[in-house]
């Protein structure tokens, strides 16, 4: 699985100067991988030109017809029915199971006969991510969609999702550095730029941490310093 | 607000404005011929309220049922111009040009086609409360509900039905107000059909009154008109409060907290 | 409770404001030209005249036009009428010193305490009247009604004056048919409706010629001549203006009446048709002539008294309908409202 960008370059109208400025990145999976950068430092600009969601001003995205699949943590679910129905109603019948499993995981089964105006914004996030899952996709891009949820039960999706989707790509997209940096194979960092847009996107590998297996404090320690100085110097730190 | 509130606001505001009424008429010493006594309206209630009830029941009837045809018109219409193609622009184009019309200019065409019989009022009363609601389902139609159709878009669920459903959801609230609010102006609508042409309802009875300078009869038919639009108003309000809570399942969810975080 | 209290406050409020406003006033007069004003040079004489400017208003109009209302030192503006104008309700609330008002208005509008008085009588035969298509029939006797479809216009005078005639010559409605008249006229010229309500001189000219160039002969059903005076069109003045302005409305009185003597005049005949077409610019000059030989056999009838004088007996007639159909409950005395025109003038249909 590949995806590639070359010299993307994308300004919004009104804006003073381009988010992407002649950018080329590309990404092998399967795998888990992330996004890092401060805030509008334009990971989610990136996440939706690859995933088609925004035509860039120039330049081209490669994915050989790949299944990607934007979703972020303000989506809603129609509210003229409960969750469980929603959910039956939008997974392929052969994903049934997968369904009750991941429901089963991620706790939500109690909350199956309620509406999603009434759930908790961390729910909500987990219900969301649920319904993607169970879709056909070879990437899907997951623009904060845990943000809401409490740091264990994120700590367990992310190990459960590595496991149960061994041959799927996912681009995380999280502020977090310390979850970036334990559960990444690669984290690609969007620095800060003082003038113009992003001309280039480091790499950093992630400690890629899979169910069960420990990493050493300062392995992890010394990888989330290490993403955070690239994210604020633009420079890849060995 | 349930329907006696509303009745109640309504016979304060009637009481309070006739009694301003029969005030000036005091202070200036107007004739009753200008503005009618006490002793008149009771008279004229007492003889002719049996008729004008009569009366402006059926207004009420073709009103209500002239609303229904103008929801209806301006869904369609909604419908078919609510995207940007040539077809959309052209319903546009029509609908707002229809409405710059008077409808006391076109209604002379709806009264030589369809005569001064029960069509007429209803396509007059629906013609004139159907505007604001065009213009609400238009910008509800075509606008759409990124935080819930993106999932079905990306995942190749989308089609016009489930778009339409989720706006049309996602805007209840707006909804109901515009269609409360047009339950007035078709009320409107009909009276003035009546008041052109008809043979039967209110409007009808006003343009006889007038004819004869009877202002205790409009008053009275006044009174009638606004009681009811007090209780049709308060109806749908109260339908559409049911409505909603029905599909958006508040009631089931009484005593459900949501999990703090 | 609040809402109560708010409507309670605005009520009280208002009140308080009409209240020192009648208080302040050295006489409970309504808002409008007060009656001091209107013999200074200053405020014109309001005069509310009954429909829109046609051959209806031609005397009115050439009082106006050919300086009558100057030359007896008066400064008269015209306030064209309509459907949803009444010359009483002007004069009570001061907004106009003159009108015109039909006798049935007057009447009703006395019934109901109303403090009119009537000047002088314009038409002497009442303009409406009933057009058919004379191809088909001829009626010469109330009786070759039976069978018809007669248009009226439901709470109008033309239902008045056509139950009066009904009642009148033993007709009841089920040997009749009655069809409710609107603005739409093709009800009968699709021949669904036999009879139609118009004003003799004015819409009657109109579709008379319609008819003329369809190949049918327009003739007129005309209740006058069958027992029934109904009065039309008369000019009327205010109680308090009437007494307090005796000179005032002597002065008017003659000049209004000079003006319909002379605009009823043959001699006059293209000047005061130009005169109304300056005033009613949509209508031709040459139907507005046609209108006008209309209107001079119903304010001059050949047969009858001087221009202006009021038909006491036709007065009394249109009483007596408005009584026994129920519509006024508490019948005036006519010699309160009827006053008699100065006639130490020329009147007539010549000078």
């Amino acid at each position: 699985m590949r995806v590639s960008c070359r010299h993307i370059c994308h300004k919004y109208p009104g804006a003073e100067a381009p988010v992407l400025d002649h950018l080329d990145w590309s990404l092998d999976g399967p795998g888990f991988f992330s996004f890092f950068g401060l805030s509008g430092a334009g990971k989610t600009t990136l996440a939706r030109i690859i995933s088609g969601e925004i035509i860039p001003d120039s330049g081209a995205v490669t994915s050989h017809n790949l299944r990607i699949l934007y979703m972020h943590n303000s989506e809603r679910l129609p509210g003229w029915c409960n969750v469980g129905r929603h959910l039956k109603s939008v997974t392929p019948l052969h994903r049934s199971e997968l369904l009750a499993g991941l429901l089963q995981a991620y706790g939500i089964e109690p909350v199956m006969e309620r509406r999603f105006s009434g759930l908790s914004m961390g729910q909500k996030n987990r219900i969301n991510l649920v319904r993607y899952l169970v879709q056909d996709f070879d990437l899907i891009i997951a623009d904060e969609a845990l943000a809401n949820v409490d740091e264990p039960t994120r700590e367990h999706i992310l190990g459960h999702i590595k496991s149960l989707f061994p041959h799927k790509t996912f681009l995380y997209i999280s502020h977090n550095a310390l979850e970036v940096a334990r559960f990444s194979q690669t984290v690609f960092i969007l620095p800060q730029v003082a003038q113009g847009g992003i001309r280039h996107i480091c790499r950093i590998s992630g400690l890629n941490e899979q169910k069960g297996k420990k990493i050493p404090e300062e392995s992890i320690q010394k990888c989330v310093f290490n993403i955070l100085k690239a994210a604020g110097s633009g420079e890849k730190v060995q | 607000m349930n329907i006696l509130e509303g009745l109640f606001q309504f016979v304060c505001i009637y009481s309070c404005a006739l009694l301003l009424l029969w005030t000036i008429k005091f202070i200036y010493g107007l004739s009753d011929y200008l503005i009618p006594s006490p002793g008149e309206l009771v008279r004229i209630v007492h003889s002719d309220w049996v008729i004008y009830t009569r009366a402006v029941l059926n207004t009420l009837a073709v009103a209500i049922a002239g609303h229904i045809l103008a929801v209806s018109m301006a869904a369609v219409i909604g419908l078919l111009g609510r995207t940007d193609s040539r077809i959309g622009h052209l319903t546009r184009t029509a609908a707002y040009n229809l409405q710059a019309y008077p409808i006391v200019a076109v209604a002379p065409i709806i009264f030589i086609f369809l005569g001064n019989g029960l069509a007429s009022r209803l396509l007059i009363s629906a013609m004139i409360c159907y505007f604001p609601l065009l213009l609400s389902f238009l910008g509800i139609f075509s606008q759409p509900v990124e935080e819930v159709e993106h999932f079905f878009r990306v995942s190749g669920r989308i089609n016009w039905k489930l778009e339409i459903a989720v706006r049309t959801f996602e805007n209840l609230d707006k909804l109901k107000t515009v269609i409360v609010g047009s339950g007035t102006l078709a009320m409107v609508g009909t009276i003035v059909a009546e008041f052109l042409a008809a043979t039967n309802g209110i409007g009808y009875m006003i343009r006889k009154a007038l004819y004869q300078n009877n202002l205790a009869r409009i008053l009275f038919s006044l009174f009638l008109i606004g009681l009811c639009s007090s209780v049709y108003l308060s109806l749908i309000e109260t339908l559409g409060n049911w409505t909603r809570r029905k599909l958006t399942g508040n009631g089931h969810e009484a005593g459900h907290e949501p999990e703090l975080q | 409770m609040s809402f109560l209290f708010n409507i309670i406050s605005i009520l009280v409020f208002t009140l308080a404001c009409l209240f020192s406003a009648g208080c302040t006033s050295e006489d409970s007069q309504p808002p409008g030209p007060q009656i001091e004003d209107i013999t200074g040079t200053r405020q014109p004489i309001i005069y509310r005249l009954k429909w829109l400017y046609n051959a209806s208003v031609a005397g009115d109009i050439w009082a106006l036009h050919s300086g009558i209302f100057r030359n007896h030192g008066l400064r008269v503006q015209l306030q064209e009428g309509g459907p949803e104008q009444d010359a009483i309700k002007d004069l009570e609330l001061g907004r106009a010193h003159f009108g015109v008002a039909s006798a049935d208005q007057v009447i009703r509008a006395a019934a109901k305490g109303a403090r009119v008085i009537v000047l002088a009588q314009i038409f002497q035969v009442n303009p409406l009247q009933w057009i058919y298509s004379g191809s088909s029939r001829v009626i010469r006797t109330p009786d070759d009604l039976k069978g018809l479809c007669i248009g009226i216009t439901y709470g109008g005078n033309d239902e008045t004056i056509m139950m009066a005639l009904l009642k009148k010559h033993g007709i009841s409605l089920d040997q009749i048919r009655l069809y409710a008249v609107h603005y739409d006229f093709n009800p009968f010229w699709k021949g669904k409706v036999d009879l139609w309500p118009v004003y003799r001189n004015t819409q009657g000219i109109v579709l008379q010629e319609k008819m003329d160039r369809g190949g049918h002969e327009a003739m007129f059903f005309d209740p006058n001549t069958h027992g029934i005076s109904f009065v039309a069109n008369s000019i009327i003045t205010s109680r308090k203006i009437y007494l307090n302005n005796p000179e005032l409305v002597k002065k008017f009185t003659r000049a209004a009446i000079e003006g319909w003597t002379d605009a009823m005049d043959p001699l006059n005949a293209d000047q005061v048709a130009l005169a109304v077409h300056r005033f009613a610019p949509d209508t031709p000059v040459d139907m507005i002539s046609r209108q006008l030989d209309a209107t001079r056999s119903l304010v001059a009838p050949e047969h009858r008294k001087k221009i202006g004088s009021v038909d006491r007996q036709a007065w009394q007639q249109t009483k007596d309908i408005l009584v026994s159909q129920g519509l006024i409950q508490r019948p005036p005395d006519l010699e309160t409202i009827l006053k008699t025109p100065p006639y130490d003038m020329a009147c007539g249909t010549g000078k």
